[in-house]
This record gives structure tokens, sequence and C-alpha cells, in this order.
């Protein structure tokens, strides 16, 4: 092998196997990331009651403000992040769990509820975004500890094959199209929901800028 | 060899050693945030103290803040940087403390107790959050101080012992205690799941200050 060989060899690594070790870090760190945001979520009883005890509104609010900016900002993160799961490509050459598509649809989902109802005031839809999360993260948590870390353990052989993502590529791809049909779904459905609640909300105000303009002109054309 | 092997081979050993190295600071920064969150939740009787001292409500209650949301965000990181020895190939692999998963379980059982419970306010859930603090600290640092930094000066029967204590070289030990950490990982988030869905995210742990 000449030095040249050796050189496109080193370049190709580099290139190949920064890009993987991108996708594999974002991987491994989405447990963190669904970790956390699971416990945010469910902590809530615990934050409210710290909450309660302030002795100030001014604390009250920052605690409160803090924690629900954590809270959804990790959630929207974790989202964001999972978008690997629905790139063909990398769910079919990566070792990714298989189900992670499905367990990103459902955090959408979770996501979704807040974005719909007032899931801190409704105890229902808060029990349902918490149930669409724990799906999703069970989804997740699964196959990830004993399929894809576990390809030392020769008696989970049978099941990790099943739950990775390479080496169960056709039910991998089709999880994937499922979840993503899903997905476009929830968002359509958001966006068509911020177009007409705006229009809903922008018509009230433009009516009641035009019914006060009426009243001053009538009170102008009167006083003339 | 042609350049395919060798970039296959360059790659392979980026990503092995990108994700070991990854896993290696992992465990060495767990022992620092063990001790900060046991000096955070120990030191409770010397916040409480200064808070006594203000002469406004304002300062007051931002110390407190600050001070339980560093102690619980550093007992949650706790919680998920141990993630690590829930997976079998992590701790065949990795020099890992070999109880480092029943360390994690004691944590997420302080959180357990703390989003049930009212450790600062009731003094059994705190005697109970201390013991488990306690408990997970000697899970934590027993194999790590004996086993994974003592193996490469140990001799004789305390090399056996301190071997016994690593992850890697007591492969099925480590395994089945991933395993155990994982049933009990599970139990305890069914448990806590069933908590919010049945409260509704309230906080409805009786108050004991305001009795």
């Amino acid at each position: 092998m000449k030095p040249d060989d050796v050189a496109t060899a080193i370049m190709n690594s580099l290139v190949q196997g920064g890009s993987q070790w991108l996708i594999a870090t974002i991987v491994a760190f989405l447990p963190v990331l669904w970790t956390m945001s699971l416990m945010l979520h469910l902590g809530r009883p615990y934050v409210l009651r710290t909450l309660r005890r302030c002795g100030l509104r001014l604390g009250a609010d920052i605690w409160w403000m803090s924690y629900l900016l954590m809270r959804d900002a990790l959630l929207l993160l974790t989202f964001g992040l999972s978008w690997f799961f629905f790139e063909p490509n990398i769910v079919a050459s990566m070792a990714l769990p298989i189900t992670g598509s499905l367990a990103a649809m459902f955090l959408l989902l979770s996501l979704a509820v807040k974005l719909s109802r007032r899931v801190d005031d409704d105890v229902r839809a808060y029990r349902l975004s918490t149930l669409f999360l724990v799906i999703g993260a069970t989804l997740y948590y699964g196959p990830l500890v004993f399929a894809v870390e576990a390809t030392s353990q020769g008696y989970l052989s049978g099941f990790g094959q099943a739950f990775t993502s390479n080496s169960n590529p056709t039910v991998a791809l089709v999880l994937m199209w499922i979840s993503l049909a899903g997905v476009g779904l929830v968002a359509a459905w958001l966006f068509v929901r911020a177009l007409m609640s705006a229009n809903r909300s922008m018509g009230r105000r433009l009516k009641k800028e035009q019914e006060a303009t009426g009243v001053i002109s009538g009170a102008a054309g009167g006083g003339e | 060899m042609n350049v395919d092997t060798l970039t296959h081979a360059i790659v392979q050993g980026i990503n092995s050693g990108a994700e070991q190295f990854l896993e290696g600071t992992l465990a060495a920064v767990l022992p620092v945030i063990w001790l900060a969150l046991l000096g955070l939740h120990l030191g409770r009787p010397y916040i409480l103290d200064m808070i006594d001292r203000f002469t406004l409500r304002l300062g007051a209650d931002l110390l407190w803040l600050i001070y339980i949301a560093l102690r619980d965000i550093l007992i949650i990181s706790g919680v998920i940087m141990s993630f690590m020895f829930l997976f079998p190939d992590v701790v065949s692999t990795d020099q890992l403390p070999l109880t480092g998963g029943f360390a994690a379980v004691m944590l997420f059982a302080v959180l357990l107790i703390k989003l049930m419970g009212d450790p600062d306010h009731n003094l059994r859930d705190f005697r109970l959050v201390t013991w488990l603090l306690g408990i997970g600290a000697l899970f934590y640092f027993i194999p790590y101080l004996f086993g994974v930094m003592l193996n490469q000066v140990a001799t004789g029967q305390i090399l056996t012992i301190s071997n016994f204590l690593v992850s890697n070289t007591n492969a099925n030990w480590a395994v089945a205690i991933g395993y155990i950490t994982t049933a009990l990982f599970a139990v305890m988030g069914a448990i806590a799941v069933g908590y919010v869905l049945m409260t509704g995210g309230r906080a409805e742990a009786p108050e004991t200050t305001s009795k």
C-alpha cells in the first residue's frame, strides 16, 4: 500500500467516521434526554409542593418558569434529535432501536397534547400527555437496553436481531414510514390548528378595532 | 489490505475508542457527582441556618430554591449518567464499579420518595433519603475504590477481590446486576407513573408544615 492510499484511507475515515461518530453520540445522548424529560414531567407534584412553600410570588414564579422552560425545551430537543430515526439510510445502516421512530412519534403526540390543551390545568390532558410520553420512552428503552446494547449476550441474540434497525432493516423501514406518516398527520393537524386559532384571535381583535373606530367616527360625526 | 479495509478499520477504531472514552469520562465524573450530592444533602442544616439569618424574604427564598434545584439536579444527573450500568455490552467491556447499578437504584428510590413523600419537611422521609444516599454511596465507592482504582497495584488475594469488584473482569455478575437494576428501575418507574396518573400531576402529599 502506497502513502497516497493510506492518506486516502485516513481522509475517508475522518469523513465517514466523523459523521458516524456524530450520529452515534447523538443516539447515545438520547436516553439521557428521554430520562430527563420523563423525570421532569413526572416530577411535577414535587415541583408544585416546593412552589407552594415559596414565601414570595417572585421566587415561585422564577421556580415555575425555570421548570416549565426546562421540561418543555427538553421535550422539543428530544424530538428534534430523534429526527435520525426518520432517515432511511441511517436507519438501515446503523444499529438503532427499531422502535425509535415510533417513540419519536409518541413524543410528538405528547407535545401536541401540550400545544392543544392546557396540560398544567387540565388533569385529563396531563394524564394523556404522560401516557404518550411513557409509551414512547418504553418503545425507546426496551430495544436499546436488550437489543442495541446487548450484542455480547448470546441468549439475547434473537431479540437483538429482531429489534436492531440494521439487522432487521425491512421491519425498521416499515415502522419508520408508518411513524413518519403519523408525524406528518400530527404536524399537519398542529399547523391547521395554529392557523385557525390565529385567524380567530386576529379576527376578534380586528372586529374590536373596527367597532372602536366606528364608535369614534360616529362620535366625531355626531359632534359635527 | 486495501484502502477500504483500512478505512473501515480506522472508522471502527474511532467509534469504539470514542464510545469507550465517553463512558470512561462518565464513570470518572460520577464519583464527583456522588460527593457533591452527598455534600449538598448533608449540608441541609447549614443552609437552613443561613436562611434564618436573612433579613429579606426574597434572598431566603432564592437561596433555598437554588439549593434544592442544585441538589435535585445532581441526583437526576447521577441517575441519568448511571444508565450505562443497564447496558450489558458496556458493563462487560468497560472497567466500571460492579455495584454501580445498585447505587443508581438507590438514587432513583430517593427521587421516588421526593415525588411521593416530603423529605424536606417530614423527618421519616428525610431519614429514609439519607439512608438510601448513604447505602448508594457505599455501593458506588467501595467497588470504585477497591476495584477499578486498585487492580493495577493490587497483588495476590487482594487482586482477586479487586477483579471481582470490576465489571469487565466479572462480567457474569455485572450483567446479572444490570438486569436486576433494569427490573428495579422498571418497577419504580411504573410506581412513579402510577402515582402521577392517579394524582394527575398535582401535589397530593400531605403538607406537613401547614398543620
